[in-house]
């Protein structure tokens, strides 16, 4: 038979990783709680899963070291084993082992380097010391290949079946083992025996009476045929012999008759059952789907989003009520399909946060460092590329965090803290975005020192008067940190522009806040989606911007005396607050004068808010983001291109982009103390 | 009409070898992964022969065999245990329940196929 | 109920649709048997069966046998293929 397992054996190395996460996980939570059934219940099951599975494809090198796990972590269940964490340890390690198995034999179909094949020995050492006394290392790899040892040759067999009373009750029928005994061989002669059905009183239909006397001629062995009444077998007779065709005499060959009427005391196991409950179903009513399928998906509904704009946009131009109808009707409905499709690639953060846990335990136990990870906002979700890539950023920001950030637990002692360290990852939405936040309460940053390198660096002019955090945020300038800063600074910052730059191509930011002695907080901010957002439109003369309609904060019409007195002085008072102004006409170098009216358009990014100038507002629409080319990749304030319904091209603003432009510029000609005074909170 | 089969485990690696293995030879299947979800699924539809693993999380095997017996329209539907070696308990318990046929995991997909074959053909 | 019964003079006329299987049997064998004797032919339509297994075979062997018992002429005067091939599967004479 040839079944094409290979998209099947991806499935079970995508489910070979997670439940290896799983078991991650909940080692982790019987370290805290040494009685939780239900982590160590949750553990075996995922031992237990990846063996059975791996055993599916042949994967043998995985169900053999996997076998002998199970087998600890069933003594472990029963109580035989008792959680210590040298045990911990260990079963964290041969969950390592078992994924570096599934990666090496199961992803590329490689065999273990000899480095791995020691630390393999290693661990099976170790768990020996907790298998039961006695137990045979076994391979747990069955062999039972169905038909080995036919014979070539064909033989006539007669089969004699009298089945027991409960056999329909049990689920069998009868009929479909002649009907599998004909799919051995040929089936030449049947004789039903009816005989002994008792008389009409004491006649249960349901209970059988039946028997069979059968001639099959076939190449199987008699092991084969008797394999096929292996489910029946307790309670019927069964006599299969080779009929001696030439003398016509039955020779019996291993006849048996194996009637054991009486199924004696089932053992009743005292085993406890497994823990059934799981904190959540985790495959329940999901259906797994190739990620890029989505994407697909999603680009079409992004044009589909255009069509229906442009269909409207027509439909407004025919003047025809019953037509305008319709394509409102249906852009709702796109709208929908918009929302879903964008939901369909949300998923929460949790899974990346929860990895953390061992990266944390593992490199406190390292650093000699005791330090706890507190995780909340774990069910936001985002975008699943943006999740996926802002695990490297994550992971960098709280290494620096231990190694940096939190103190050695005497000299926390010594600062009057507590000797435990805390390190926080939290996540939440926030006005269109999605923040995540990484704090610990070491000992924060040394602004002198920060700052003293950086004039050395050339970043900042010795005369500049720069806010605290302003200071701060230096460490994610390029070229700040170099191999002397690692002394210097006790090596913070190292590889922080690193951070910075891959938080900026998923168009995020990053800050940091940070008090003395009191610890430090990096801020990521992250937009919700990377494929579509919904803008609004605004006019300048005949070209069309969209601004990102969750960074609009408000519209203001400005007459032409505001128009006069704001343009001077670059900005304008709204309602008492200083609101910088950027004259977008001139920003892009448009030719021509602005209309009589004006309009500002007010956005807000993170803590800065400015007023753009535009020409005409043209409203909301739904924006699916066409990245430039690598042309325009030197163009700033602009984050790509969309179409419009008409067909028009329309630029995409990058708020956070102009809005930096601005704070820059201001803290160059202003010069004031804490310079932000362009920057409205 | 091709047979329906259910396949009853919380490994989606399993369901699908064995999903292949049944469709490859002309069955219908449904998958469900555990025994509330099974029982949800038989509802509604005809099934003829439901496979089973024994450790699952929500339902475990055994209840959900036992559950299965209760139904009046599948009292009487072969099913098929899926164990392991080190469960000879397990396989009794089933049988106990009314699972008169088991596979021993690991098995291959051949292994699956002959023992679906005995009770039902498609 | 997956069974018609009338009667017309002299004879019972029988009709099963649907299963005739381990979850029917029990249904049909008290819908039928009493029937035996009680007119001098019984006919048997079994060509609405959908579905045949061996627990439907005793009850067709069992109804032969009780007609016989009650003099009463059993003619089966449809098949369906379900039925067809069970009967067939269990009846093959040496060939």
């Amino acid at each position: 038979m040839s079944i094409n397992l290979d998209q099947a054996l991806q499935t079970f190395i995508v489910e070979a990783h997670e439940l290896l996460q799983v078991m991650e996980q909940s080692l982790l939570q019987l370290e805290n709680e040494p009685a939780d059934q239900d982590a160590i219940g949750a553990i075996f099951r995922a031992a237990h899963t990846i063996k059975g599975s791996a055993g599916l494809f042949g994967l043998n090198p995985v169900v053999s070291f996997t076998h002998i796990v199970e087998d600890v972590l069933d003594r472990l269940r029963d109580g035989s084993v008792a959680v210590d964490t040298a045990l911990i340890a260990v079963l964290l390690k041969s969950g390592d082992h078992m994924l570096e198995l599934i990666n090496v034999v199961a992803s590329r179909g490689e065999t273990l380097q000899p480095a791995a094949l020691e630390r393999e020995a290693a661990l099976r050492e170790a768990l020996s010391t907790y298998q039961a006394p006695h137990s045979t290392p076994d391979t747990g790899v069955q062999n039972t290949e169905t038909g080995a040892g036919d014979t070539s040759a064909e033989v006539l067999w007669h089969i004699s079946l009298r089945f027991g009373v409960d056999v329909f009750r049990n689920g069998m029928d009868p009929l479909s083992f002649l009907r599998y005994l004909e799919t051995l061989g040929q089936i030449t002669q049947v004789t039903t025996l009816t005989d002994t059905i008792p008389v009409l009183d004491s006649w249960d239909p349901e209970s059988c009476y039946l028997g069979f006397e059968i001639d099959l001629r076939s190449t199987a062995s008699h092991a084969t045929l008797n394999e096929v009444f292996d489910f029946v077998r307790d309670d019927c007779e069964v006599r299969i012999e080779a009929v001696d065709e030439t003398s016509h005499k039955a020779v019996s060959i291993g006849s048996e008759l194996v009637a054991q009427a009486e199924q004696g005391p089932l053992t009743a196991s005292a085993q406890r059952l497994p823990a059934t409950s799981e904190p959540k179903n985790r495959d329940g009513n999901y259906v797994r789907v190739n990620a890029d399928k989505l994407d697909e998906l999603i680009n079409l509904v992004g044009e589909l989003v255009i069509a229906s704009a442009g269909a409207s946009l027509l439909a407004r131009s025919c003047q025809n009520d019953p037509l305008q109808e319709a394509t409102s009707t249906v852009s709702g409905l796109v709208e929908e399909i918009l929302d879903g499709a964008l939901h369909l690639r949300m998923i929460p953060i949790g899974d990346t946060f929860n990895r953390f846990r061992r990266v944390v335990r593992d490199i406190s136990q390292e650093l000699g460092k005791d330090i706890e990870l507190t995780i909340s906002g774990a069910e936001t979700e985002l975008d699943k590329t943006v999740v996926e890539k802002i695990g490297d950023p994550l992971m960098h920001l709280l290494r620096n965090a231990m190694d940096h950030g939190i103190e050695s637990a005497d000299a926390r002692r010594a600062a009057g803290k507590a000797g435990k360290g805390h390190l926080s990852l939290n996540a939440y939405h926030d006005s269109g975005s999605i923040v995540i936040e990484i704090a610990d309460d070491g000992n924060g940053l040394n602004r002198e020192r920060i700052l003293e390198k950086a004039q050395e660096r050339g970043l900042v002019a010795s005369g500049a008067v720069l806010s605290d955090q302003e200071i701060y945020n230096l460490i994610f300038e390029p070229g700040f940190s170099t191999a002397e800063a690692v002394t210097n600074l006790s090596g913070r910052g190292v590889g922080m522009d690193v951070v910075k730059r891959n938080i900026t191509l998923l168009r995020g930011t990053v800050d940091l806040d940070s008090r003395p002695g009191q610890g430090t907080v990096v801020r990521i901010r992250l937009p919700l989606t990377l494929a579509i957002i919904n803008g609004f439109l605004v006019g300048i003369d005949k070209s069309t911007y969209v601004i990102p309609l969750d960074m609009v904060q408000e519209c203001i019409e400005l007459d032409e005396h505001q128009r006069q007195s704001s343009c001077d002085k670059g900005y304008l008072d709204l309602r008492g607050e200083v609101l910088p102004l950027v004259d977008l006409r001139n920003h892009f170098s448009h030719e021509g004068s602005a209309g009589r009216r004006q309009n500002v358009v007010v956005v807000r990014y993170a803590e800065h808010k400015a007023g753009l100038v535009v020409d005409d507002l043209l409203g909301e629409f739904q924006t699916v983001i066409k990245p430039l080319g690598k042309l325009f990749g030197a163009l700033r304030g602009i984050s790509g291109s969309t179409i419009l319904g008409s067909g028009a091209v329309a630029l995409i603003l990058d708020i956070p982009a102009l809005l930096n432009q601005i704070v820059q510029l201001e803290a160059r000609t202003t010069q004031a103390p804490y310079s932000p005074t362009v920057v409205a909170r | 009409m091709a047979k329906n089969v259910l396949v009853v485990d919380d490994s989606s690696s399993v369901r699908q070898v064995v999903g292949i293995a049944l469709k490859s030879a002309g069955y219908d299947v449904i998958e469900a992964c555990d025994g509330k979800d099974a029982l949800r699924k038989l509802t509604g539809q005809k099934v003829h022969l439901i496979i089973s693993d024994v450790n699952m999380p929500n339902m475990d095997g055994i209840t959900f065999v036992k559950e299965v017996k209760k139904l009046p329209s599948y009292k009487f539907t072969p099913i098929i245990m899926l164990t392991t070696e080190s469960q000879e308990s397990k396989k009794a318990e089933g049988q106990a329940a009314g699972a008169k046929a088991w596979v021993v995991k690991p098995f291959q997909p051949a292994q699956m196929l002959a023992a679906v074959s005995k009770l039902i053909l498609p | 109920m997956p069974i018609t019964i009338e009667t017309l003079d002299d004879s019972t006329c029988v009709s099963i649709d649907g299963e005739l299987t381990i979850y029917t049997v029990a249904e049909l064998a008290g819908a039928l048997l009493p029937q035996m004797g009680a007119a001098p032919r019984l006919m048997l339509d079994l060509s609405p069966v959908t579905e045949m297994d061996g627990a439907g075979l005793q009850l067709l062997a069992v109804i032969q046998r009780e007609a016989e018992n009650a003099g009463t002429a059993l003619s089966v005067t449809g098949q369906s293929l379900a039925v067809t091939q069970a009967l067939e599967l269990c009846r093959k004479a040496a060939s």
